[in-house]
């Protein structure tokens, strides 16, 4: 195209002359987006291989990582099958994660379908209950089940003196799974019930307009458009009781019945010469078991994607009227909270308060502090609550801005590797925390010059702050996926480079969901101690670890005033964070 | 006020082509739009020129400046092309005002405090909303978030203006008048720029040239006039404005007029064409509906095609009728002043009215079914 200077429009557009666009400097020839993205993915890695690297190098070796002149050998797989009894610890896990998620689908899914999508007496107040057991620790809920529940339990008791026997028995792979399912209901629930929510309410209405009753609407349009997220919780559920620890330990320890993560506590923690080459097997092949489950979720997810019909409009969906069935409802419902999750707690609460906690004497007579006196008279212990308040605290902080940066990475940027940042973000999922906890170990041990981090609470926040980054990737994400592309795309245009369309327009608008995750990782924080077992020293445990001693030692009172201070923090924690939020983001 | 060249443009995702060799050049200060269905690569092709995705080959210069090219491993960032975007959902920042909007870009670029006020009040007056620098988006109607966004684009005297589907959320109302005012205002600026749309009667009455896409590929580049009257391949005729399409095969040709024998009704039709093909060959017939008259049979015609045919429907659409005729097993759509027409009734055009192409191209299968009836 051949322009002549005459036929130029002289006149500059608006009137005015052209700014020129910012030059932005080059390191490297990268701009500084890059030099971020890339700090944050070799981050991520190190991060993420930093305990897995030693545990499959260990595993492969004769003798412990710090002594010279090991050879590489497959013996230690060999001698876990023959020697350590692996296999029964592989069908006890099996049979108690198959039991566990059964039993959480039984309870999650027909409460968020009469949650959501039926007329309910209280539904908002169910439904809002219904979630509150993910803020207790599942140690936690194991003590308090124990206390009511277990052969000395107080229900138990009761129990006894009216029947003469206990019909059930709490410390077996039964009652391992029923306690699990409870802990586990809320987040299969939460899959459920926004689903369900989000599900097009015209398909209910053609249900309705061809002449269907609310039941048969129910059974053939609502839970068969389900499957995705049954299907996808199952497996979630799946895989954490594969490496949850808690309960397994409190129950099948006095039974001797060891499941995946019990066997790397008594083998790795309990015995006096630990066989560290057992210890690495055993971790690889857990490892690759959960990444296995994990891989598959993520697959799924991938495709449940496709069959949830999200609408932009809302459609409030009718609910769906079912006469007295209802009321057996609401019972089954109040009794899933009451006896699975309230009782217990109170339960453990009120143990906190007393010297003796049974039916046979009333407890009321044995009203005392003195729990609390043995706790606070102990240095260690209150050590161990301000530990785990700085912890939580400083790796709610720190793993909500890796988060943050993880998740503007990987979905906000042309990064050549921003799907590995995803999935480097999310990999922790597939770490059961003890594996997590002997790997840092073992890294510091070999790092030069990474000895000083061994025992210290900075170890502790790293290995914390792993496990907690997906939940913190996951809050994050959601929200800069509701936050248009073509934002970010017009503060391009204007000229603002990779980094300063964050600092300038995403900042302030993703605002509420980096609170939300620095409250969600305060929690996880709160709740997580398996890590530290293999990583703290005497001075450096938390509320976690310290409960675990007392427990050993047979002091169930002081068990239960840690159990009662820890929900007391985490309480007044979630609902300051709450408030401050909900007064920031009405401006 | 520079000119965009764009040059041997591919985009390839994984095996899916996008684009599949672009190539055109936008005159300084032209109005210039990619039109075509979506899926097409006219917003691809415009976010190569803005930056905002790589192409997978080919080369774009603005005003001599080159932006990409890829032989040369050559990427200006976006932020650094200093061209002005408006997008379709307008993409104002909720949580900043007007006026902090059109602040950003300046402050980006460090202008002192006086020309930015300077500006933004140019900018909003430009636009006609200076009064509402203080409101939110959220607090603005559509059409003014649409201003907004304009004036955003235009604040810092960008080389070059591009505009993704801006009118698209828009009431059909008010759309119209938002044509009309964006055409004065991009006349009175003279700020070349380049419009993505899929509406072909924005297309039509906004710019200077016209690039028509299809599956990534370039149909045709020319003027409003050429796009409409002499469309190059029948899925250009059928994309802008409407036409009637009739298979059939040459029986001959004789000085620019060919004898085409239709499909449907086996009647033979003089269509003028320049295209050199063989007796046989298939060929489809284009008439656009307004191109088309017809007249009762008493009455005397002449004419070089007048078929005979019989009203299947009439439908009043406003200032004139839409008629269905029956020609054979197809459904010719008429576009007739007089409502009175019923029954028999000829059909006439000349042989220039008509538009012919190789092969029995009907651009649209389902189109062509509901087109079609027992004979």
């Amino acid at each position: 195209m051949t322009t002549t200077s005459t036929d130029k429009i002289v006149r500059p557009t608006a009137g005015r002359s052209a700014l020129p666009a910012p030059k932005y400097p080059r390191v490297f020839g990268v701009g500084r987006g890059r030099l971020v993205q890339y700090g944050v993915f070799i981050l991520l890695a190190l991060f993420v291989l930093a305990p897995i690297v030693p545990i499959l190098y260990q595993s492969f070796r004769d003798r412990p990582l710090y002594e010279a002149g090991g050879i590489l050998t497959a013996d230690n797989y060999g001698k876990l099958f023959t020697d350590a009894g692996f296999g029964q610890v592989i069908l006890n896990t099996a049979i108690f994660a198959f039991g566990t998620t059964v039993l959480t689908l039984l309870i999650a899914i027909p409460m968020a379908v009469l949650v959501v999508r039926t007329r309910l007496p209280f539904g908002r107040l169910l439904g809002l209950s219904m979630q509150w057991p993910f803020f207790i620790s599942s140690l936690i809920l194991g003590f308090g089940w124990i206390t009511l529940y277990g052969p000395a339990g107080f229900v138990s008791v009761q129990f006894r003196q009216l029947l003469g026997f206990v019909p059930w028995n709490l410390y077996s792979l039964g009652g391992m799974a029923v306690t699990e399912a409870v802990g586990l209901a809320p987040i299969a629930y939460v899959f459920c019930a926004n689903a369900l929510r989000q599900s097009d309410a015209s398909l209910e209405s053609a249900a309705r307009v061809c002449g269907a009753g609310p039941l048969r609407i129910l059974f053939q349009v609502v839970v068969p458009m389900l499957r995705p997220p049954i299907v996808y919780s199952s497996i979630l559920i799946f895989s954490m009781s594969l490496e949850t620890l808690s309960v397994p330990l409190l129950y099948g320890t006095p039974v001797r019945i060891e499941v995946f993560s019990t066997f790397l506590y008594t083998n790795g923690l309990q015995s006096i010469s630990p066989d560290y080459g057992i210890l690495g097997a055993a971790s690889t092949l857990i490892l690759a078991v959960t990444i296995g489950t994990v891989a598959i979720q993520a697959k799924v997810l991938k495709n449940a994607q496709r069959f949830i019909s999200v609408r932009g409009k809302a459609t409030r969906p009718r609910l769906l009227d079912l006469g007295w069935i209802r009321w057996i409802a609401v019972v089954a419902i109040v009794i899933y909270i009451i006896f699975g999750a309230l009782l217990p707690i109170l339960g453990l609460i009120f143990r906190s308060f007393t010297m003796i906690f049974t039916p046979l004497q009333n407890p009321f007579e044995s009203l005392t502090l003195s729990n609390y006196e043995r706790v606070f008279t102990f240095p260690v212990y209150v050590q161990s609550i301000t530990n785990s308040i700085v912890v939580a605290v400083v790796g709610a902080i720190l793993v909500s801005v890796l988060a943050l940066l993880a998740v503007l990475v990987a979905r906000r940027s042309p990064f050549k590797f921003a799907r590995s940042v995803e999935y480097l973000a999310l990999a922790p999922q597939a770490m059961p925390g003890i594996i997590v906890g002997i790997g840092f170990f073992w890294a510091f041990a070999l790092t030069p010059g990474g000895g000083w981090i061994q025992g210290t609470l900075v170890a502790v926040i790293i290995a914390f702050g792993l496990r907690a980054l997906p939940t913190a990737f996951g809050s994050i994400a959601p929200a800069i996926m509701q936050i248009g592309n073509e934002l970010d795309n017009a503060a391009r245009t204007s000229g603002a480079d990779w980094f300063g369309t964050f600092f300038r327009i995403l900042r302030t608008l993703l605002r509420p969901a980096f609170v939300g995750a620095i409250i969600l990782v305060f929690v996880t924080m709160m709740k997580e101690y398996s890590a530290a077992l293999f990583l703290s020293s005497a001075n450096t445990g938390v509320i976690g670890t310290t409960m675990l001693d007392l427990w050993v030692q047979g002091n169930t009172g002081s068990v239960a005033s840690l159990a009662t201070i820890q929900i007391a923090i985490t309480a007044v924690f979630v609902a300051v964070a709450s408030l401050f939020m909900k007064g920031h983001t009405d401006a | 006020m520079p000119e965009v060249k764009v040059s041997g443009l591919h985009k390839k995702f994984g095996d899916v082509t996008v684009l599949n060799d672009i190539n055109f050049t936008i005159r300084e200060g032209e109005f210039f739009t990619l039109l075509g269905p979506s899926g097409c690569g006219k917003s691809t092709t415009l976010n190569c020129i803005a930056g905002l995705e790589t192409p997978s080959s080919g080369a774009i210069t603005v005003d001599g400046v080159p932006f990409v090219d890829t032989h040369k491993k050559l990427y200006v960032p976006t932020e650094e092309r200093n061209l002005g975007m408006v997008f379709q959902s307008y993409a104002l920042w909720p949580h900043m005002s007007v006026e902090a909007n059109l602040v950003m870009p300046l402050a980006i670029r460090k202008a002192s405090k006086e020309e930015k006020s300077v500006r933004i009040h140019e900018a909003l007056e430009t636009v006609g909303l200076s009064h509402l620098k203080d409101r939110y988006p959220h607090q603005l109607s559509g059409g003014q978030q649409q201003r907004v966004a304009l004036a955003r684009a235009l604040v810092y005297s960008p080389s070059v203006l591009l505009l993704d589907e801006p009118l698209s959320n828009l009431d059909a109302k008010l759309r119209e008048q938002s044509r009309a005012w964006l055409k004065r205002l991009q006349v009175e600026l003279g700020i070349t720029t380049v419009y993505v749309t899929h509406d072909q009667d924005e297309a039509l009455s906004l710019s200077d040239r016209i690039a028509v896409m299809f599956d990534g590929q370039m149909a045709q580049i020319g003027t409003p006039a050429e796009i409409y009257e002499k469309p190059a391949t029948a899925a250009v005729a059928a994309f802008v404005g409407s036409c009637n399409f009739f298979t059939g095969r040459l029986e001959g040709h004789h000085g620019g007029i060919a004898l085409v024998r239709l499909d449907n009704s086996g009647i033979l039709v003089k269509v003028a064409s320049a295209l050199t093909l063989d007796k046989g060959d298939a060929v489809t017939v284009a008439v656009r509906p307004e191109r088309l008259s017809i007249t009762s049979r008493t009455a005397d015609v002449t004419g070089a095609n007048v078929l005979e045919t019989t009203v299947l429907t009439r439908s009043y659409v406003g200032s004139r009728y839409e008629y269905g005729l029956k020609l054979g097993t197809n459904v010719v759509q008429v576009i007739s002043p007089s409502g009175d027409l019923d029954g028999a009734v000829r059909l006439v055009f000349e042989a220039e009215d008509a538009l012919l192409y190789a092969g029995s191209s009907v651009p649209s299968a389902e189109a062509a079914e509901l087109m079609t009836v027992a004979s």
